[in-house]
């Protein structure tokens, strides 16, 4: 082996190979925890100050970010979905609290009502709906769609594979697996788009509805697991999992089965309204999972690729969007209006602190920004 | 001692009544370059599957006889075993990247076997240099062009530093320099590093000239192995200059330009006429036309036709803008500016076909094209069969068939709608000679028939034999456009014909032309 990397060695004077590279500008690349802090930042900022201008605030600053930060299109293309679907999902949650929550002076609007079986909970649906409810419930909607917006953000302009690098070796594979299975999310909306066009195109774009459905997705579903057989095959042929499990891999197994058990004794122990016991259980179910993921990563073989070392300026970026949440909490104890009481104004309130503590969470996009602009 | 033996090996995969190769003994020998060729399903991959035993491992079926691999038989190791001595290479670069960092997948296989940090670093370093990607080690796979993905990938079968790397069809999805970049990088991998190459390709032009020794696959079954100008000389997917050489009764037949060239001399031949498919009126116009994407401008300001009775060839490399362009003529592609002016329907043949087909059986394929249109024509349903070589695989599925095959089905699925103009992307990726004739002989019936065509082809080949106009697309914008003859002409990457007899294009043209002299 060392003789050919010998020889490999010689090559190093002869590049000459031309170059054909795609034009575009490259993203300036943030350090990973850089990103971990901002999003750890953003979801604190969120819990702090949950008034509804802030989480707006902080859903344009997640938006902007994926706008300026994202190298992953696909991923990217994910955001607006995934926003989506949270707010779709607020929505639902919003109408159902409505319909099943009662109180507050200000009534709306009154419904027919009835009460579900017993077997269902035996609660009334319908009735009044108060504006305090609706209120409160579109307030924690929003904050779950800021949540959302958060970690699609992350999701977009996050390097899995850097991520994944900074996880205990002892989840290098589990990662490494989650990691490949999202990068199945870009491939799969350009498969649909694909797809999509494909249908058009072949009736001279033509609009087609019928049999749309069984069109899109037999191909879709084909074209994934043509890509996912094909990745396979490539990971297998670089030696993935080549390493059968050693003594310690397989004891460090048993010793997690056991703090799994342990932990479950300790969720039937709180059930059983013995907190003692379960306190104990949980305590040593959790040391036996750790001591098996400290034992399986020091058994873990070979070295891994140098990890990118964080610049002056991730420094600096994880310097400021940590002083978000740190300066919310400062304003919090000093009476700012972060949060928005539905019983005590109409309104939402907007502190002229807030705003700008919660634009420091958009540092990471100010290089980017710049360098579009030509300054940097 | 051989790095890679086969002995008496036999492939059938699930569910399929005929073997896919059979009883194949076969030596590679240490050091050298192994050409595979053979025409579509003749059992290429499976070949080279078996090598790192990803035949039988992950494809499961029943396999008789031996693969020995450096002296492990493949029967019991697996490819992960197999990963420190043997290097593989898909046709296809996007689907092998594992990592979202080009330096985090060359270290990838060094990871898995367990390399200590510093020799993981210094791998790293050494395959990135080999291949001529170190400045590409921060970049994610998805935003590098073809040959550069390819490239990096095959970095990341190199790194492990092992005795053998195999390719399936690594050039088949790439520009001629992209394509010229891949095998520049192998052919020096094995003349410096002695690493032994097994390479499965179609298009010959530039992987005949670097074999040391061809095996020819016909059906599943070696039929011929050995010199590869002996074999090649008979070979119907050989390089043009081959069949050019062949044609003159040259001899040694050339394998490369060069050496056609030397032949050549100062032989005349009557002038080819000039092609015959002048367009009639304009089917599909546009003018002025931009396309921006992700805030990338893909060309600006173009200006393209396709007459009736026209096929013209739009040329450029990965990322030129070739396929942007064809979906703007078919209505896919919103664009910036410009106006796009269509006088009859117009089809688009996408480049991966799978996105096109669906159903059960080739026949119900082409039906579903007429049932959204609103018809029912069995007759032309069996003239598209026949038309394309279908009539044989009518009754089977699809997504069965080889993908030379299956391309014939999506133009098929496409052609039988009788539209105007066919815009075709690709059409002759990764496709053997008998795809690519078939291909070829259905533009030329439709464009005979009044039709017009446009295909963006990075195979200046095919742009030599079908094309009456040719459009070269670079830097967002169109280079050069003219008649194919004078456009091709003064390109680097001219077809290998006109480079030996200039003004001709293909074989075809100086057979036809001798066949004048003669008379």
């Amino acid at each position: 082996m060392c003789a050919r990397s010998d020889q490999t060695s010689r090559l190093h004077a002869r590049r000459t190979l031309p170059e054909v590279t795609v034009p575009g500008s490259a993203p300036v690349r943030h350090h990973t925890i850089v990103w971990l802090v901002w999003a750890v930042s953003a979801v604190a900022a969120l819990q702090l100050a949950s008034s509804p201008f802030t989480v707006l605030l902080v859903i344009g600053v997640s938006t902007l970010l994926v706008e300026t930060c994202a190298e992953h299109r696909g991923l990217a293309k994910a955001f607006p979905i995934l926003v989506g679907a949270a707010a779709a999902f607020s929505l639902l949650r919003v109408a159902l609290t409505a319909l099943t929550t009662h109180g507050g002076p200000d009534v709306l609007v009154r419904l027919p009502s009835f009460r579900l079986p017993v077997l269902l909970g035996g609660f009334s649906v319908g009735g009044t709906i108060e504006r305090a409810v609706v209120m409160r419930s579109i307030a924690e909607g929003l904050v779950v769609v800021g949540v959302i917006a958060t970690l699609a953000a992350f999701n977009a302009v996050v390097s899995h594979h850097e991520l994944l690098r900074l996880l205990p070796r002892a989840f290098h594979e589990l990662g490494l697996v989650i990691s490949v299975a999202l990068a199945f999310v870009p491939s799969t909306l350009a498969a649909v788009t694909a797809v999509r066009e494909a249908d058009r195109a072949r009736t001279g774009s033509s609009a087609v509805h019928k049999r749309r459905v069984l069109r899109t997705v037999g191909p879709v579903l084909e074209t994934g697991l043509e890509r996912a057989l094909l990745l396979a095959e490539s990971m297998e042929s670089r030696g993935f999992a080549r390493r059968a499990p050693g003594r310690v891999e397989r004891r460090a197994g048993a010793l997690s089965i056991t703090g799994l058990l342990l932990l479950s004794g300790a969720f039937a122990g709180l059930l059983a309204r013995r907190p003692s016991l379960a306190a104990a259980l949980a305590a040593t179910g959790g040391c036996a999972l750790t001591i098996a993921v400290i034992m399986v990563s020091r058994a873990a073989r070979g070295g891994r690729l140098r990890t990118t070392p964080m610049s002056g300026r991730d420094r600096a970026m994880v310097a400021v969007t940590v002083a978000a949440p740190l300066l919310l909490a400062w304003l919090a104890t000093a009476g700012a209006p972060l949060r928005w009481d539905v019983h005590a104004s109409a309104f939402p309130p907007l502190s002229a602190a807030a705003a700008p503590v919660i634009l420091l969470l958009a540092a990471p996009a100010v290089p980017m920004l710049l360098r579009r602009e030509g300054r940097v | 001692m051989s790095a890679i033996s086969y002995r008496g090996v036999t492939v059938a995969y699930p569910d399929q009544a005929h073997a896919a190769i059979a009883e194949i003994d076969l030596e590679v020998r240490r050091g050298e370059v192994l050409l595979v060729v053979g025409g579509s399903a003749s059992g290429k991959s499976t070949l080279l599957r078996c090598a790192n035993g990803l035949v039988p491992h992950t494809t499961g079926g029943r396999m008789a006889g031996d693969v020995v691999t450096f002296g492990r038989s493949v029967r019991e190791a697996r490819p992960r075993d197999l990963a420190d001595v043997i290097g593989f290479v898909h046709q296809d670069p996007e689907s092998q990247f594992v990592t979202d960092r080009v330096e985090a997948d060359v270290a990838f296989v060094l990871e898995n076997l367990g390399a200590d940090q510093a020799t993981l670093r210094r791998r790293v370093e050494e395959a990135l240099d080999a291949l001529g990607v170190a400045h590409l080690r921060d970049r994610p796979p998805a935003e590098l062009s073809g040959g550069e993905r390819q490239r990096c990938a095959i970095a990341g079968a190199l790194a492990a530093a092992p005795e053998a790397l195999v390719l399936d069809e690594p050039t088949s999805q790439l520009d001629p320099q992209g394509a010229e970049d891949v095998l520049a990088a192998v052919a020096r991998l094995n003349a410096d590093l002695g690493t032994t190459i097994v390479l499965a390709e179609h298009r010959l032009e530039r992987a005949a000239g670097m074999a040391d020794r061809v095996a020819l696959l016909e059906g599943g079954r070696l039929t011929a192995e050995g010199d590869v100008r002996e074999l090649l000389s008979g070979y119907a997917g050989a390089a043009p200059v081959t069949h050019l050489g062949r044609l003159l009764g040259w001899t040694p037949t050339p394998l490369t330009v060069r050496e056609a060239r030397a032949h050549a001399g100062d032989l005349t031949l009557p002038a080819p006429p000039p092609r015959t498919g002048t367009a009639g009126d304009d089917l599909v116009t546009a003018k002025g036309l931009s396309v921006r994407l992700g805030g990338r401008e893909i060309f600006r300001d173009v200006d393209v036709r396709v007459g009736e009775g026209e096929i013209v060839a739009l040329l450029g490399r990965n990322g030129a803008g070739k396929t942007t362009l064809l979906r703007a003529l078919a209505e896919l592609q919103r664009t910036e500016r410009g106006v796009v002016t269509r006088a009859g329907r117009v089809a688009f043949v996408p480049q991966d076909p799978s996105s096109l087909l669906f159903a059960t059986t080739v026949r119900a394929e082409l039906r579903e094209t007429l049932r959204l249109l609103g018809r029912d024509d069995p007759a032309a349903i069996a003239r598209a069969l026949d038309r394309l070589g279908l009539s044989a695989v009518a009754e089977r599925h699809p997504r069965s068939l080889s993908g030379g095959e299956r391309q014939r089905v999506a133009v098929a699925a496409v052609a039988v709608g009788e539209p105007e103009v066919l815009l075709l992307d690709e059409p002759t990726r990764g496709i053997d000679a008998d795809s690519r004739d078939r291909l070829e002989a259905a533009l030329r019936a439709h464009a005979a028939e009044g039709g017009g065509a446009m295909v963006a082809t990075h195979d200046v080949e095919l742009a030599a034999r079908i094309a009456d106009r040719v459009i070269v697309l670079g830097a967002g914008e169109v280079l050069a456009e003219g008649p194919a003859r004078d456009v091709l002409a003064g390109s680097l990457f001219a077809p290998q014909v006109l480079r030996v007899l200039p003004p001709f294009l293909s074989v075809d043209e100086v057979a036809a032309a001798r066949g004048r002299g003669q008379a």
